[in-house]
């Protein structure tokens, strides 16, 4: 409705510039000066409807343009919702996997067919937007490969040391065998990405109070697990803490230490 | 179109009516002749930010090298067709595509036992595009259920118009084409007041690709990103969908989803009749 209120507001101001460019006993040049301000108004009275949000940062001829310094989002207390700030409402969103492992190349037709049909019930199952997603990312190897590195690493001191100590050279040949054996994981686990595919939904509700959105998206969210469960015969469940980053963060999609793995090992190769 | 759009459009066409019919009172000679001009530009420039201002906005700040920062640490680039985060030094560009299922004009004509077939194919076929894709990619079903009293009573309108323009053109003597696409149109529209009427529920739905790529620099990040989406368009074009990709506002709109999206329908009814 604020939208309405603008345009009017817009071409009200632009009929009155206009009426003030035409009759009043003025310059030409100063009446066409008018009329292009009446005509500018006029455009940006119907740009508003979309783009209220960009025409007044563009009025100040900046280069960047900052729309909110904000957050884009927060984690609720319960580390089970993301939480927005829109007006005064808050908007919380829930995330509930779909447990769902099922491959085409194990199934009948008639079972085929009957699975389209489950994903077709699925989508119509509530009356609230709700948004289903299959996500394919990159598999967090992070882990494994900083505990790999530290393992070489400790290896490699173990290595100087038996040299420093003049260790007998079988001792010396079996340090020196883990270290390839190691630094060959290393390569063989760098050398290509894996792949994980997780499907979920995610439903959102308004509250005046974070809790009161928080609460009502988890009303939503249970009803949606209903649905989800007796379409499929699966459990979903409402996915907490940190696990909720993987479907919103750009980086958790292509894990940081996987990533510069794979970016330095293109590199040593090209180089080679 | 919708009404509201249809507001936004007369209202600000009325103003260059107005102006246009105020003409003589603007001087005369060559001040009539900018004024014309003005005018001009203006009618053309309302009409072309109402079928492509997806096209003309990402346009104008391309031109302008304007960038946008949607929230913190995010930025959106002058193309409008990416939003870029940098994390420890890599670069993240995220892209959009419409992934809108084909109109099936025809649809209702077509036999059970295609449809079946299609369905028996579908999750063969899902899976060997997502097989072929070897990057982090997200898609997207935004499912929101419908008024059915509301749709049925629209359905009803639209039938009760092509049936009188069918009589007309029966009456009239027109062309077989003619009476064959309205009759096509006819049985469409019963058989979906068939279907609510056996207790299928009417749902609206917004499917849409969310892709992500990385680099070392931006550059590196866009490009790695384009080759995606390529990789994305060629790889899902066996899925009956509708695959553009995203600029301007509805790339910010649907960027604004990753964090909540829309409680009602008329939200999401509203932002997205540019792009598929």
């Amino acid at each position: 409705m604020n939208k309405l209120y603008l345009l009017m507001a817009f071409f009200l101001a632009s009929v009155i510039v206009l009426a003030i460019a035409a009759e009043a006993p003025i310059p030409p040049y100063i009446k066409i000066v008018l009329l292009a301000v009446a005509l500018l108004l006029d455009i940006i009275g119907f740009s508003s409807r979309y783009y209220m949000y960009l025409i007044k940062p563009m009025l100040k001829f900046k280069k960047h343009i900052v729309l909110s310094k904000e957050d884009a989002y927060h984690l609720s207390s319960t580390a089970d919702a993301v939480l927005r700030k829109e007006g005064d409402n808050f908007i919380a969103t829930v995330f509930v996997s779909i447990p769902v492992y099922r491959s085409s190349t194990e199934m009948t037709d008639d079972e085929k067919l009957e699975f389209s049909r489950q994903v077709s019930r699925l989508v119509g199952i509530s009356r609230d937007p709700v948004r289903f997603t299959t996500q394919v990312h990159v598999m967090n190897k992070d882990s494994y490969i900083q505990t790999l590195r530290d393992t070489i690493s400790a290896t490699e001191n173990e290595q100087a040391d038996l040299m420093l100590k003049n260790a007998s050279p079988s001792e010396q040949e079996r340090v020196k065998g883990k270290l390839a054996m190691l630094r060959n994981m290393l390569d063989s686990i760098s050398k290509s990405m894996s792949f994980e595919m997780v499907s979920y939904a995610s439903i959102s509700a308004t509250g005046s109070k974070e809790y009161e959105a928080v609460g009502a998206a988890q009303q939503k969210a249970r009803e949606l697990m209903a649905g989800i469960a007796s379409t499929f015969g699966v459990s979903p469940s409402l996915i907490t803490g940190d696990n909720i980053l993987k479907f919103i963060e750009p980086e958790a999609l292509i894990p940081f230490s996987t990533m510069t793995e794979q970016i330095s090992k293109g590199i040593e190769e090209q180089v080679v | 179109m919708d009404e509201e759009g249809i507001m936004y459009l007369i209202f600000s066409v009325i103003v260059v009516v107005i102006a246009s019919a105020m003409i003589p009172s603007f001087g005369g000679g060559i001040y009539t002749t900018i004024a014309g001009v003005l005018l001009a530009l203006t009618l053309i420039l309302i009409l072309g930010m109402n079928w492509s201002d997806f096209i003309i906005v990402p346009a104008m700040t391309s031109l302008l090298g304007i960038t946008f920062t949607p929230s913190r640490n995010y930025t959106i680039n002058k193309k409008q067709n990416a939003v870029l985060k940098n994390v420890n030094g890599l670069y993240y560009a995220t892209g959009y595509i419409t992934a809108n299922l084909f109109a099936y004009t025809f649809k209702e004509e077509s036999t059970p036992e295609g449809d079946e077939l299609k369905l028996a194919q579908a999750p063969e076929t899902w899976e060997r595009a997502v097989m072929s894709l070897q990057f982090p990619y997200k898609f997207h079903v935004l499912s929101s259920g419908m008024d059915v009293q509301k749709v049925r009573d629209e359905l009803e309108g639209k039938r009760s118009f092509q049936e009188f323009q069918l009589s007309r053109a029966m009456q009239t003597g027109g062309n077989e084409m003619t009476i064959a696409d309205l009759q096509r149109k006819v049985n469409m529209l019963q058989a979906k007041m068939d279907r609510i009427s056996q207790g299928e529920k009417p749902i609206a739905t917004l499917m849409y690709i969310e892709t992500t790529a990385v680099g070392v620099t931006e550059k590196a990040a866009m490009d790695a990103l384009e080759t995606q989406v390529r990789a994305l368009q060629i790889g899902l074009s066996s899925q009956d969908v509708q695959l553009t990709r995203i600029v301007g506002r509805e790339l910010y709109t649907l960027f604004s989803y990753s964090f909540s999206i829309p409680t009602s329908f008329g939200d999401i009814a509203g932002m997205f009749d540019q792009q598929g």
